[in-house]
């Protein structure tokens, strides 16, 4: 198949990207709008970084929460305890996200550790994530949590501007995936998600590209979440919470397709307008989201894109 | 301290018997099940709903009981089949992710019904004294029921025929299939098995606390860190882990906060996968 000159990848980042940047001009003024949809660009980032967890290099997070939860808990509790910039401090915690990612990815390629014993180790960090935020109330003042409001991040307090800040991250970590794919990377994360054993004889170093994929999704994970603990106006557990942000962001992968540039952004559309819709259903909302996952996970695992790919014939990246 | 610790005992009995569902489970289906603390839960708050509606205690709990058993029959027989499907990892991942996806779905509709269902168990005599030792009638019941459920097991798996199938397919599935082992006839039956105990400990936590939403999560947690730490393909393994689980947990919650507790105990389960992860949990790797 003769390659196309123009990489369809930019091309379809460029859409993406004019579309984004124009959808706060559609919403308008409206408080209620421009927090679903800076929601929606989070979750979007979030799953770019678990498609190259999960979708590339196969390793089971049940942690994202946590991750993002330890940057962004990080950075507001040194902001508050020693008066450091937040942006300062907002760097501290995506490394230390990015440092903890990398280590259950080490350590579990080291131990031989298959996607069972990933998933319960970092859903046993989960845990322990949460119950630290209960324990250490004097830091983090328990459930109620932590306001993050005039801390002097005034760019992320503007729903307007924090908009664009978020879209700006997205767009990057969209960009850097393009680029690592296209790179020796992505040859070695494709070899690596069709098999393991084939790819190591084939003479690729699957630890560290496993390793390498866990802590850029870890840090791109720690960072949006720290940057929307900021404009959120408060952090607490519930937020980062395995509910609050693990299935979202499943669901958000499975639903756009696993292993594609435009999957985590078409799902996040996807998974923002159903969330919408099982608003009004207020407790019920768990109850859907499981069902959700289920019945993709049963009947949907190839996502928008694959469906798109088939039905305009198009080679959608 | 030592009240403490038989109540340590008394909980640790009600993990073991979700521990070792799930143990069987894992081993026999290759299923890590995520909703069997769930599986707990609709036992009791099935017994409890049917206490308030004016049931006998007894046979509201046997009821409770069956009503996991069902459920857990239902699960294996529709939600599992996709997953069983595939072998290995895929299976491991799918079967992870639709358990998890099950718990969801049971804590939000339990959440949304019965948000606060509790057993109220009025006992004839509301405590005992042994040497001493005043031990409430409620804590003597449920761990006896739970030990004989232990026994019963163990005698069902090591002298059966049947429970030697089960051995077998353990050990190897294809060489069961090969003498003649309906490895789907027996996991169903596994699984029916596993959540009937499951069952037992939910009616029992039901006994003890109120059987709000969040306790099938911490019932699942608690079982999977001693299923994780018991390790051992042996039942007795995982009767001994939950045991010493449970007083760790109850001593430890006593003494120093059951955050610091839960921590304590979840880095122990993490260490035992890191340190020794040729228990329970290797049979498919």
């Amino acid at each position: 198949m003769r390659q196309p000159r123009i990489p369809t990848g930019y091309v379809t980042l460029g859409v993406v990207g004019a579309v984004l940047a124009l959808v706060p001009l559609a919403t308008g003024d409206s408080a209620h709008y421009a927090r679903i949809t800076t929601l929606m660009l989070v979750y979007m980032t979030y799953a770019v970084a678990f498609n190259m967890i999960l979708g590339h290099t196969r390793q089971l997070f049940l942690c994202l929460g946590a991750l993002a939860g330890s940057a962004a808990y990080v950075s507001v509790v040194l902001t508050r305890e020693l008066e450091l910039s937040p942006w300062t401090t907002i760097l501290l915690g995506t490394l230390v996200a990015g440092a903890l990612g990398g280590m259950f990815s080490y350590v579990s390629v080291r131990r031989g550790l298959g996607v069972i014993f990933l998933g319960i180790v970092t859903l046993a960090f989960s845990l322990i994530f949460q119950n630290l935020i209960y324990g250490l109330r004097a830091l983090t003042n328990g459930e109620t949590g932590l306001v993050t409001k005039g801390m002097g991040l005034s760019v992320l307090e503007d729903q307007r501007s924090s908009y664009y800040v978020i879209f700006g991250v997205l767009m990057l970590s969209l960009f850097v995936y393009q680029l690592m794919m296209r790179s020796r990377i992505g040859v070695a994360f494709r070899a690596l998600s069709d098999d393991e054993y084939t790819a190591e004889l084939a003479g690729i170093d699957v630890t560290s590209y496993k390793v390498l994929a866990a802590s850029v999704g870890s840090l791109l994970i720690g960072f949006v979440g720290a940057l929307y603990g900021y404009r959120n106006g408060f952090i607490s557990p519930a937020i980062y919470s395995l509910a609050g942000i693990d299935i979202v962001v499943l669901i958000t992968l499975l639903v756009g397709g696993m292993r594609t540039l435009l999957g985590p952004v078409l799902g996040g559309v996807a998974f923002a307008v159903v969330d919408e819709l099982v608003r009004p259903f207020g407790q019920l909302t768990v109850l859907v989201y499981g069902m959700l996952l289920i019945i993709l996970f049963l009947t949907f695992r190839e996502g928008l894109v694959s469906v798109l790919r088939k039905v305009t014939k198009l080679d959608i990246p | 301290m030592i009240p403490i610790i038989i109540d340590g005992v008394v909980q640790g009995l009600q993990f073991s018997l979700l521990a070792v569902g799930i143990t069987l489970i894992y081993g026999l289906g290759g299923v890590l099940n995520l909703a069997h603390g769930q599986f707990a839960v609709i036992g009791g708050v099935t017994a409890a709903l049917l206490i308030g509606g004016g049931m006998n205690v007894i046979l509201a709990c046997v009821l409770g009981v069956l009503a996991s058993g069902l459920f857990g029959l239902i699960v294996d027989r529709s939600l599992l089949l996709p997953a069983y499907r595939y072998k290995g990892e895929e299976r491991l991942l799918l079967g992870l992710i639709l358990t998890l996806g099950l718990s969801f779905v049971v804590d939000g509709y339990l959440n949304y019904r019965v948000p606060d269902a509790a057993l109220t168990v009025q006992l004839p005599y509301p405590s005992v004294t042994v040497a001493g030792i005043t031990i409430r009638t409620a804590s003597v019941a449920t761990s006896v029921l739970a030990i004989l459920a232990f026994l019963m097991l163990g005698a069902f798996l090591k002298g059966t025929l049947l429970g030697k199938a089960v051995r077998s397919i353990i050990q190897n599935e294809v060489g069961a299939e090969l003498c003649g082992i309906s490895a789907t006839r027996t996991r169903t039956l596994i699984v029916c098995l596993s959540a009937i105990l499951a069952g037992v400990g939910g009616v029992a936590q039901g006994v003890f606390s109120s059987l709000g939403s969040e306790l099938g999560v911490e019932l699942t947690i608690f079982a999977l860190i001693v299923a994780v730490v018991g390790g051992v393909r042996s039942i007795s393994g995982t009767l001994v882990a939950g045991i010493l689980l449970g007083i760790v947990n109850a001593v430890a919650s006593f003494y120093i906060g059951t955050y610091l507790t839960l921590i304590i105990l979840l880095a122990a389960a993490m260490l035992t996968i890191l340190v020794r992860p040729s228990g329970m949990l290797a049979y498919w790797t």
